[in-house]
């Protein structure tokens, strides 16, 4: 219990190092990861996992993964992107999935945040206010 | 039929516009009713979140980058990496008179196979107890219907009064006639047509019960008429840890909500002991921090904030209460444990049943000299105060002398009076199980024994003479006992009257 904190710790602070203002910097991972290969901690693989976990999370943060089923057009992308960003106060890069099993619209994910305008999901509220 | 099609056409309508927004996240384990999830970064303490197959779990620890949540219900089908949501509501149960008569598990779905339970209303589960502003001193009497109790350790409406003892005390058998009782005033007030007349609604809360006993208790609630006053909450010994922890709060709700529409209700938690232990299993398997006896450090606050829950509104908040009776049983007699010295100190006084008076057919088990009542004795009706004010000093002091007569025979006159009279008053006080006594038949039975009617009856058949008597008032005196009832005090013109019926019935029992 006690080393999982110490190791929850110090991937912290590495996450700290690695971050450019709001934003993971691959530069900066790149030299933590270095830095680790050369000195490497106790608990190596348990630290680089829980590292891992954080720097995933906080591109999560600043990714919008949008899935869409039908005709996606650039403009629309951007728009989205500059609302999300405006909303999130940091810059949102996206990401596009196509996803045929939404049947037509969207689906924007950003980190635990899920807007949906699919069908699909339309489709399995109506079933699950009919039911 | 167009209507229909019309409400479908509207859905669609709304949902071809409609972008939903959700927090989610992704269950990392599963295990003992409890999950781990990463992430759900706007979940809120206590909120309702959604598993898939739409199983329902609460947000019980929220910490920096996990929440720990207790499934409700089934959890087999879980798994790791499984998308859970917030649904931005706290747990909440429905609420309302379309509850009475039915039996509903922790979360207020009906368990009793009568179908759904027609009410529109819903209560969040946790609330803040009403603050000091809101309250109003107990002053309404609660009849339990037991002689001993409503003579002697009289509980009030809003009172919170703990029932506790060894296990086979009959500690479920006494909250049980109370509720009973309640049905039978209750039918007695609607009936008479008093505008004034305000029915009491009971709840009765099994927590870790066996199925059998719950089934036990409905047979009796139903067999007595009560069952129609009365809303069962079960989470019995087969539930999870969950669900029995959350009943408790989900009967205060049922019962908040009718002390917010200023109307009276009863709560009976059965038991907390078992709901203490359900909540340190929980928060243990939620790693929480244990303390003493591995209950965790907020086990007082699990029952304080319970039991503050029960009270009496002034007339600006509706007027209404809710009066608790806690059951909490002890390991060979002990108060002095954890679970039950925290009880104790939070309520407004207990019922000690004891073992050794049970085994000596002294039934209901009351222990005069440990049991007492704090607020209820101002909301006493002046009638039982006039005929039972030295009765529990009689019984305490004879309780004392029948200890020290052990050891002699040879006893002055007034020692041998006293515990001639205590004999009689502890075989007065004898009651079966679910049968309780109106009000009124205690007060002429203890009229009599106050002024000495049953001096001259043999101790061994005080019982037998206490139920004739009941019986002669009830077939023969009704006039009598509606004006006890009316009146509430003994005037002498009551008095009177209450003498000349015990005489007749003194010349014709035998």
């Amino acid at each position: 219990m006690k080393q999982d904190k110490q190791i929850k710790k110090f991937a912290k602070q590495l996450l700290q190092v690695s971050l450019e203002g709001r934003e993971v910097s691959a530069e900066r991972v790149d030299g933590v990861l270095k830095s680790l290969a050369n000195n490497p901690p106790r608990h190596h693989i348990a630290t680089l996992k829980a590292y891992l976990k954080l720097v995933a999370r906080e591109v999560a943060k600043g990714t919008a993964v949008i899935s869409y089923a039908g005709e996606l057009s650039s403009d629309m992308v951007a728009g989205i992107v500059n609302q999300l960003s405006a909303k999130y106060g940091r810059a949102i890069t996206s990401v596009l999935r196509e996803d045929p099993s939404l049947i037509a619209g969207l689906r924007v994910v950003v980190d635990c945040d899920v807007y949906d305008a699919s069908i699909a999901s339309s489709l399995a509220s109506l079933e699950a206010s009919l039911s | 039929m167009s209507s229909v099609i019309e409400q479908i056409e509207q859905q669609i309508a709304n949902l071809q516009t409609k972008t939903v927004a959700t927090n989610t996240a992704k269950t990392l384990t599963v295990g003992d009713g409890v999950a781990k999830i990463d992430g759900l970064s706007e979940v809120m303490y206590n909120e309702m979140i959604e598993f898939p197959g739409g199983t329902i779990g609460i947000a019980l620890n929220l910490e920096e980058d996990e929440v720990g949540a207790v499934v409700l219900g089934e959890s087999n089908h879980l798994k790791e990496g499984d998308e859970v949501k917030c649904t931005g509501t706290l747990l909440s149960v429905p609420v309302g008179k379309g509850m009475l008569g039915r039996v509903v598990d922790a979360l207020g779905r009906p368990v009793d196979g009568k179908g759904a339970i027609e009410t529109t209303e819903s209560y969040p589960v946790e609330k803040i107890a009403p603050g000091i502003i809101e309250r109003k001193s107990v002053d309404q009497p609660l009849m339990t219907g037991i002689q001993a109790i409503d003579s002697m350790i009289p509980i009030g409406r809003g009172q919170r009064e703990l029932i506790i003892g060894d296990r086979g005390t009959g500690k479920t058998t006494i909250a049980i006639d109370t509720i009973i009782n309640q049905a039978n005033i209750n039918k007695v007030g609607l009936a008479s047509g008093d505008p004034d007349f305000r029915p009491v609604y009971s709840i009765y809360v099994a927590v870790g019960q066996k199925n059998s006993n719950v089934a036990r208790t409905l047979g009796v609630l139903e067999e007595k008429g009560a069952l129609e006053y009365t809303i069962v909450v079960s989470a019995p010994a087969a539930d999870s840890a969950a669900n029995q922890y959350l009943a408790p709060y989900t009967g205060a709700a049922l019962g908040e909500w009718f002390m917010a529409n200023g109307q009276d209700a009863l709560i009976v938690y059965d038991d907390l002991s078992k709901h203490a232990a359900a909540y340190r299993q929980m928060s243990l398997i939620l790693k929480r921090p244990s303390g003493r006896e591995a209950y965790p450090g907020d086990v007082f606050y699990l029952h304080s904030r319970l039991l503050e829950r029960s009270a009496r509104v002034n007339e600006d908040n509706g007027n209404g209460s809710l009066t608790a009776l806690p059951i909490i049983e002890t390991l060979a007699g002990d108060l002095s444990a954890y679970i039950p010295t925290n009880v104790i100190s939070i309520t407004d006084g207990q019922i000690f049943l004891e073992t050794d008076l049970f085994n000596q057919g002294i039934r209901p088990a009351v222990s005069v000299g440990l049991s007492v009542s704090r607020v209820g004795s101002a909301a006493q009706i002046k009638a039982t105060k006039q005929v039972a004010g030295k009765i529990k000093l009689e019984l305490a002091q004879f309780r004392e002398l029948a200890a020290f007569a052990q050891f002699g025979s040879d006893l002055d006159a007034k020692t041998r009076a006293q515990l001639d009279r205590g004999a009689r008053i502890v075989e007065l006080f004898k009651q079966p199980a679910f049968n309780p006594i109106a009000i009124e038949q205690q007060v002429g039975v203890l009229w009599a024994m106050q002024n000495n009617y049953f001096d001259d009856i043999d101790v061994s058949k005080m019982v037998s003479a206490s139920d004739s008597l009941r019986d002669f008032l009830v077939s023969r005196k009704e006039a009598l006992l509606t004006s006890i009832r009316e009146k509430a005090k003994i005037d002498d013109d009551l008095s009177s009257q209450l003498k000349t019926a015990v005489d007749e019935w003194k010349n014709s029992f035998a």
